[in-house]
C-alpha cells in the first residue's frame, strides 16, 4: 500500500520520459589503469609435473632433479620477462603489431589519435 | 704517491661526466658512494680470471667502493658463511654471531675427525667429509626448498597456495631453518654444538630441517589444487 501511496505523491512518470544528457556523450581520451591487473599465475603445468615426480619418489629430490631444473628455469624466465615486459611499458614502447596492449601504450595511442570530438 | 695519482684522474673523469651522472646520483639514495663506484673485487681467483681475460685494464682506471671489512682475498673468506653469521647474530653482536658458527665449525671438525677415527672399514673411511665449509655448503645446499606456501584470501577463505621462490629465498628459508633447529634444543644444550649436529645431519640429506623441507614440499603438493588461485 506504502509503494502506490508513493507513486501518487510523485505524480506518474510521463511517457516518453524526456531525454537528459547528464555527461556529454562521447568516450574520454583516456583509459584508466584499474584493469591491468593481471594474474601472476605461471608454470603450473611445470609443477604438476615436479608434483607428480615427488609422489613417485616418496618426496626425494635426487631422482626429480630433471623436473626440479625445468621449473626452477620457468619461473626464473617468467620473472625476466615480466620485468621486460614492465620495463617496455613504464617506458611507453610501441611495438608494430602487437595484441595485447597495457593501458599505458593505450593512452600513448589515444594521445597521438584522439576520438572525435 | 700512485694513491693520490689515481684519485686525481678519478676526480677528472667525474668532472667530465658530470652531465650524464646527475640523474644517476638521484637515484641511488642513502649510500656513501657515487652510482659510478664499481664494486670491489675481493676473490683472488676472480681477479686472476679478469686478468686473463684482460678485462682488468677496463676496471683499473674506475672509480672503486672501498671492500667491506669481511671482504678478503683470504682462502678462509666465504661469502656464503658470513651471510649466515649475519643471520645468526641479534641486536648487532657481531662478535658474538662470529664466533658461534666458528665453534660450530670446530665442533663439526671434532665431530668428525672421531668419527674418522673410529671407523674401521677403509672405503667408509674415505667417504668420511671432514672440511666443515663443504660440510656447511652442502646442508645449506640440502635444505633449500622448491616450494613455498602464501595465504591468498579468496571469497573471504584464506588458502595455502604452492608458489615458486626465487633463488635467494630458497637460500635465507635453508639457512634460516637451520638456525632454528639449533635453538630448538635443551637447555643444557649449547648453540654451537646443536648447529654442529644439525649441519652434519643436513649435510647426509636427514635430520630435523631436511625433514621440514620435505613436510613443506608435502603440503605444497596437497594444496596443489589452489595452485592457479595465485593473484599478485
Amino acid at each position: 500500500m506504502r509503494g502506490t501511496a508513493a507513486l501518487f505523491k510523485r505524480g506518474n512518470p510521463r511517457e516518453p520520459v524526456p531525454f537528459q544528457e547528464i555527461l556529454p556523450l562521447k568516450l574520454k581520451q583516456r583509459v584508466s589503469g584499474k584493469g591491468d591487473n593481471t594474474s601472476d599465475v605461471c608454470c603450473i603445468y611445470e609443477m604438476s609435473v615436479l608434483f607428480a615426480c615427488f609422489k613417485t619418489h616418496d618426496f626425494h629430490q635426487a631422482p626429480c632433479s630433471k623436473e626440479i631444473d625445468a621449473f626452477q628455469k620457468c619461473y626464473l624466465n617468467h620473472l625476466e620477462k615480466t620485468k621486460l615486459k614492465k620495463e617496455r611499458e613504464a617506458r611507453g614502447i610501441l611495438s608494430p603489431g602487437e595484441k595485447k596492449l597495457s593501458s599505458r601504450q593505450i593512452n600513448i595511442l589515444l594521445d597521438k589519435f584522439p576520438n572525435f570530438k | 704517491m700512485a694513491a693520490i695519482r689515481t684519485f686525481v684522474k678519478n676526480c677528472q673523469i667525474i668532472n667530465r661526466n658530470c652531465a650524464v651522472l646527475s640523474p644517476h646520483v638521484q637515484k641511488h639514495g642513502m649510500s656513501q658512494y657515487p652510482s659510478y663506484y664499481i664494486e670491489p673485487v675481493h676473490k683472488k681467483e676472480i681477479q686472476e680470471d679478469l686478468i686473463k681475460s684482460g678485462e682488468i685494464q677496463k676496471l683499473a682506471h674506475l672509480p672503486t667502493k672501498a671492500a667491506r671489512n669481511d671482504q678478503s682475498s683470504s682462502f678462509r673468506q666465504d661469502d656464503l658463511v658470513n651471510l649466515f653469521i649475519n643471520y645468526v647474530m641479534r641486536n648487532g653482536e657481531k662478535v658474538l654471531a662470529r664466533g658461534l658458527v666458528e665453534k660450530a665449525f670446530e665442533n663439526i671438525k671434532r665431530i668428525q675427525l672421531e668419527k674418522y677415527h673410529k671407523c674401521d672399514d677403509v672405503e667408509k673411511k674415505a667417504k668420511i667429509e671432514l672440511a666443515p665449509r663443504v660440510i656447511f655448503h652442502q646442508a645449506v645446499e640440502n635444505c633449500k626448498p622448491i616450494l613455498a606456501l602464501t595465504p591468498i584470501k579468496r571469497g573471504g577463505v584464506r588458502y595455502q597456495v604452492p608458489v615458486p621462490i626465487t633463488p635467494k629465498r630458497s637460500q635465507f628459508l635453508s639457512m634460516k631453518w637451520l638456525i632454528e633447529a639449533a635453538k630448538e634444543k635443551d637447555a643444557t644444550m649449547r648453540f654451537h654444538y646443536q648447529l654442529a649436529l644439525e649441519l652434519i645431519d643436513a649435510a647426509n640429506n636427514k635430520g630435523r630441517v631436511v625433514k621440514r623441507k620435505q613436510d613443506l614440499h608435502k603440503q605444497c603438493e596437497a594444496n596443489r589444487a589452489y595452485a592457479h588461485y595465485r593473484w599478485s
